[in-house]
């Protein structure tokens, strides 16, 4: 047997970008979710919740056929551990997207007036940052073609550059937010307010996720 | 009696050679293969003419030095209490076992799955009988050292040079903000470089065996013909990839990267085939080079000091590749074709230029090296250059050890057939070296 086939292992780049596009699946999920709550349209956030969490699904099955690919004995292009690391934060991002649905499919909770621009703010500013991640993930394959380097590199690179602003802008929005929240003490439910919170905190969460894995995708090119 | 035997080592010599053409010839087409630049069955009949034209062109001075540069049989002859014509029949039987074993142990070892070569097994099988029939000192352990180190250093020299090979190409084509546009700069002397160095390895002391009379084409002629062939073709190559990618520098960098492989795949067909060259040239005297030593001996009914090698017995050997390519070798240049789907014509070129160069130069040196695992050090070095997706080092290990292995086990198994050569047949062979001499 040619021993150049033993040589040779499944690039995980192309899976990568798969399982990027399948994460930011789950998180396109957010929107719908929080304009059917606000028609209260509860068997439609139901109807959403089961169709994250069959996303997320799939983006594990995805993840695990990567790690699965990829034993320790390979040697790739790009540092082991932050491969991994990017991995693992863009599947906590579509953890977080499922989260949240199961916040809003749990207890019918209604989102009062007040607080709901800013929230649809706080949630387009989530999408700022991972739709700058995707940009930025789906280069990976080409990135590899051109050995992570030169100006491919360099135009990934300031993609990501863009990530951390837009995250801190997202955390100023959320800060505001919940203060908002605070001011409705009385006004409503102490429950409803825990619910406010923890979807606040959910998003939140996921643009920090998302900054995370630019930081270990900056980390992969320089290496 | 003496055709019978010619026939039974030409026989062996034919089936080693069936065996290369078998299992190592798919190697050396990887690339094109691979990076689908080149159909199962082009490649094949590509592969086929690039082998058997190496294995004729450039094959005779490896073959000299297996026979002559490991075991001296002037130590032979001069041995005590030796019966007339005795050290020639010993040559004869010990060359045998030689080819003999190292076809059986390149068998079994396909067979279990370690990626052993056929360069290392004949050497360690030589050695191994020269030790048993004229003792520890009839082997040159200089020479000995020297291409076992020649084992080590030609992966290593392969893997540097593909670094570099292909830090040239990403850094000065691909990494380049307009790759379209710098690859009509900088394509053009990758060919040349691919077209001076098969060139001239194929002419310089090159082609005198086959066409006798061309003194003139040694040394400088020879560089002056490979620099204006390579200019030519750096030429031909400017104009062509200038048409090709013509108003493709305004495409987004990512479609400019696909274009500029699409003009690697001329290139690595080429430098695959150059591969195959090399791997022909080098190659062949394992399979051959015994044999022509029996052959000659037979003749002479003495053992001389330098044997040429008959340019039928390079077409023997030269056949028998393309036989054994034929028979199986293509079962394995399609399993090359459908597993190693990730490499791209821009790193086979710059794999296939690191190895055929290595290789041809080691041949110059009458250094018997691995093609294969000089292609593997090639794909490593790119690997380290952050070219490749994802690389098995394991495999590293298994050649490794197969270089440990290879070379004791080959000479134990010489030293059996020989132990049992000598026993059945040393009578009769002496006759017919005497018949010979007479």
């Amino acid at each position: 047997m040619a021993i150049i086939t033993n040589l040779f292992k499944k690039s995980p780049f192309g899976p990568i970008v798969e399982h990027a596009k399948k994460v930011h699946e789950c998180l396109e999920m957010i929107k719908p979710l929080m304009e059917a709550l606000i028609y209260e349209n509860y068997e439609l956030i139901h109807e959403l919740q089961n169709k994250v969490s069959k996303l997320e699904y799939e983006a594990d099955l995805i993840k695990h056929q990567i790690r699965e690919d990829l034993p320790r004995r390979f040697f790739l292009p790009v540092d082991r551990e932050e491969l991994d690391g990017f991995l693992e934060c863009q599947e906590k991002m579509a953890d977080y997207a499922q989260d949240f649905a199961i916040i809003l499919r749990i207890r019918q909770t209604k989102l009062h007036p007040h607080v709901q621009d800013k929230f649809f703010d706080l949630v387009d500013q989530m999408f700022q940052v991972s739709g700058s991640l995707l940009t930025a993930a789906v280069e990976i394959k080409n990135l590899a073609e051109a050995s992570f380097g030169g100006a491919e590199a360099r135009q990934v690179l300031s993609l990501i550059k863009g990530l951390g602003e837009e995250e801190w802008k997202a955390d100023k929005l959320a800060r505001s937010l919940s203060i908002d929240i605070y001011k409705l003490e009385g006004k409503i439910g102490t429950i409803d307010i825990i619910f406010y919170e923890k979807m606040l905190l959910k998003i939140g969460a996921i643009a920090n996720e998302a900054e995370n894995a630019g930081d270990f995708l900056r980390a992969m090119i320089v290496k | 009696m003496d055709v019978v035997i010619i026939i039974f080592t030409g026989l062996i010599g034919f089936y080693m050679a069936w065996t290369i053409g078998a299992n190592d010839v798919a190697n050396s087409m990887a690339s094109a293969v691979g990076s689908q630049s080149l159909s199962i069955k082009k490649a094949i009949i590509l592969a086929g003419i690039c082998e058997f034209s190496g294995a004729v062109l450039v094959g005779s001075s490896v073959t000299e030095t297996i026979r002559k540069g490991i075991v001296d049989p002037n130590m032979l002859a001069a041995l005590p209490a030796l019966r007339e014509g005795e050290a020639a029949a010993l040559l004869i039987i010990g060359m045998t076992a030689a080819l003999l074993c190292a076809a059986f142990w390149l068998h079994f070892a396909t067979w279990v799955g370690m990626p052993v070569s056929t360069t290392h097994a004949i050497v360690g099988a030589v050695a191994g009988f020269g030790v048993v029939a004229a003792g520890w000192n009839s082997v040159n352990w200089h020479k000995m050292g020297q291409i076992v180190a020649s084992w080590f250093i030609s992966p290593l020299v392969g893997g540097i040079l593909a670094f570099s090979l292909f830090k040239f190409i990403s850094t000065f084509i691909l990494g380049r903000e307009k790759p379209a546009e710098a690859a009509k700069t900088y394509a053009p002397p990758i060919v040349f470089f691919v077209v001076f160095v098969n060139t001239l390895a194929t002419i310089y002391k090159g082609l005198n065996h086959i066409i006798s009379g061309l003194t003139w084409l040694t040394g400088t002629t020879s560089i002056i013909i490979s620099v204006v062939l390579g200019l030519i073709c750096s030429v031909i190559a400017k104009i062509w990839i200038s048409r090709h990618l013509r108003g493709k520098e305004t495409l987004s960098i990512a479609k400019q990267l696909e274009e500029v492989e699409k003009i690697f795949v001329p290139l690595v067909i080429v430098s695959s085939c150059s591969v195959a060259f090399a791997h022909g040239a080098n190659d062949v005297a394992n399979a051959i080079g015994p044999f022509a030593a029996i052959v000659d001996i037979i003749k002479h009914g003495t053992v001389q000091m330098k044997v040429g090698v008959p340019l039928p017995i390079l077409f023997m050997g030269g056949a028998g590749i393309v036989f054994g390519l034929a028979t199986f070798g293509y079962k394995v240049m399609a399993t090359v074709g459908t597993k190693i789907t990730e490499i791209t014509p821009s790193r086979g070129v710059a794999a296939d230029i690191a190895a055929s160069v290595t290789v041809l130069i080691c041949s110059r040196l009458s250094l018997p090296v691995s093609t294969t695992h000089t292609l593997v050090g090639a794909i490593m070095g790119i690997g380290l250059a952050r070219g490749h997706g994802g690389i098995n080092k394991s495999v590293a290990k298994k050649i490794f050890a197969s270089w440990l292995i290879t070379v004791p086990a080959a000479a134990f198994l010489a030293i059996i057939f020989f132990v049992i050569g000598r026993y059945l047949f040393l009578d009769s062979i002496i006759d017919i070296v005497l018949a010979a001499r007479r």
